[in-house]
């Protein structure tokens, strides 16, 4: 069974014809070559595939491809500036060295980005709790935390 | 990912149509767990159902009786302020269950519904004295959440019947109630979990309501731990005779989480602390 959705990809609108047993990330890597979106576990344990819909961090693993119909849906390559600048939280992490092998980063980025954007000013438990599932096997978490602190910190006085 | 159908009923009604047209169709909530079971080919059903387009499933309303959707997300309990005042215990729980991914799709009603004996949403719900709505197309019941669960991955739904609705009566002044979990990280499934209410008097307990899980096949009630509580004047006494009693009459296995012997241990040290906290809690 197969059915035309559309919904809002980083800012556009996109209609495509979907698999009623597809899942998002499918939709995202396969149909619409945005590989950014990482597949690691396919269960929902490791965060790789974590895009935001609707202003929350979601697995798209997990996310049947038609219930994304009329919702908004934001990816990794949705965050660089007009000049394909890195954002402020993508910057953050380059410069505390919060990447290795970079798998898990549009996860670990776009788990901070939902946070940062419903909580101008995160504890370090409240970055720990958002970045509970998103797992990373090479750096450990000190950087990574460290650099969602910067750019919430960063953020709040652009604001 | 293996092939099904995939409806978005609009109604209730065009839920059990589909259901009833569709042998061996299953209904879906949020789908953390279901997926991961197709996945992993241990279910296969020809279509699913999701429930997650028809209106008011996932409201929440806290008048009198406070309703709480079935299809209400983890994350939506977290969020509402009158959940938090009234009902900490289950935000609380809610906080507790998986990663804020996970949060923000699964929902109450698929956690009761998995029917898992490591359910967080279920231990508050049972101390809180809780009804599940059940329907289906021709028929409605209210039942305790004490007899909603059957065994692991059972629940008492039949197979066209759809979780609805949770209700909670209002909590009195006196009542407290703690939840705590025991896991290797905080998004683990729980290795145990408990839930303690105490309707406090001074220092008298009027009712004591006390809940474990992973410790059974079925969320458990630990009705003689309750027991020892209720009408006393509660002292540190009581407390490790809880403790004692939690840890003897849970019924526990060992997997790959813990063994059996380790539940039961922590069991009983939960319950002692969750009563310790609940009594500090009614004497501030």
């Amino acid at each position: 069974m197969k059915t035309e959705i559309s919904f809002i990809l980083n800012g556009s609108e996109v209609q495509v014809s979907v698999h009623s047993h597809h899942r998002l990330i499918d939709v995202l890597r396969k149909q619409l070559g945005q590989t950014g979106t990482k597949e690691g576990c396919g269960e929902g344990e490791c965060g790789a595939c974590t895009v935001i819909i609707d202003g929350r961090a979601v697995n798209s693993c997990l996310y049947p491809a038609f219930e994304v119909e009329g919702k908004s849906v934001t990816t990794i390559e949705g965050l660089q500036g007009p000049k394909n600048e890195l954002s402020v939280i993508q910057q953050s992490f380059v410069e505390q060295g919060a990447i290795q092998c970079g798998f898990c980063t549009p996860g670990m980025i776009l788990s901070a980005k939902a946070l940062i954007d419903s909580n101008s000013d995160p504890s370090e438990e409240d970055i720990r709790d958002a970045l509970l599932g998103n797992l990373c096997r090479c750096t450990g978490y000190v950087q990574i935390v460290e650099a969602v602190k910067k750019a919430a910190a960063q953020l709040k006085r652009k604001k | 990912m293996k092939q099904f159908e995939y409806y978005k009923p609009l109604s209730l009604g065009e839920a059990w149509e589909l259901k009833k047209k569709i042998p061996g169709s299953l209904f879906i909530a949020g789908g953390t767990d279901m997926l991961v079971g197709i996945k992993n080919n241990e279910i296969h059903p020809p279509a699913l159902l999701s429930l997650r387009s028809i209106p008011g499933l996932n409201s929440i309303e806290t008048n009198e009786v406070t309703r709480i959707g079935a299809l209400a997300t983890i994350s939506d309990i977290i969020r509402n302020p009158e959940l938090k005042e009234d009902f900490p215990v289950l935000v609380e729980a809610a906080k507790n269950l998986g990663s804020m991914q996970i949060r923000n799709v699964a929902t109450i009603g698929g956690n009761l519904c998995n029917g898992s004996p490591c359910a967080d949403m279920a231990l508050p719900l049972l101390v809180m004295e809780a009804k599940v709505r059940l329907q289906t197309a021709n028929d409605k019941r209210e039942l305790p959440i004490d007899e909603f669960f059957k065994g692991p991955g059972k629940s008492c739904l039949a197979s066209h019947e759809i979780l609805t609705d949770i209700l909670l009566d209002p909590p009195s002044k006196n009542t407290k109630a703690v939840f705590m979990k025991k896991g290797r990280v905080k998004m683990d499934l729980a290795v145990a979990s408990v839930a303690v209410r105490l309707d406090m008097e001074g220092s008298k307990c009027l009712k004591a309501r006390i809940a474990a899980g992973s410790v059974a096949p079925v969320p458990l009630r630990l009705s003689k731990v309750e027991a020892v509580l209720e009408g006393e004047a509660l002292t540190q006494k009581h407390a490790s005779e809880a403790q004692r009693l939690a840890k003897d009459n849970v019924i526990p296995i060992t997997d790959i989480r813990s063994t059996e012997e380790y539940r039961r241990q922590i069991t009983g040290v939960l319950v002692k602390r969750a009563i310790e906290r609940a009594l500090e809690w009614s004497q501030a």
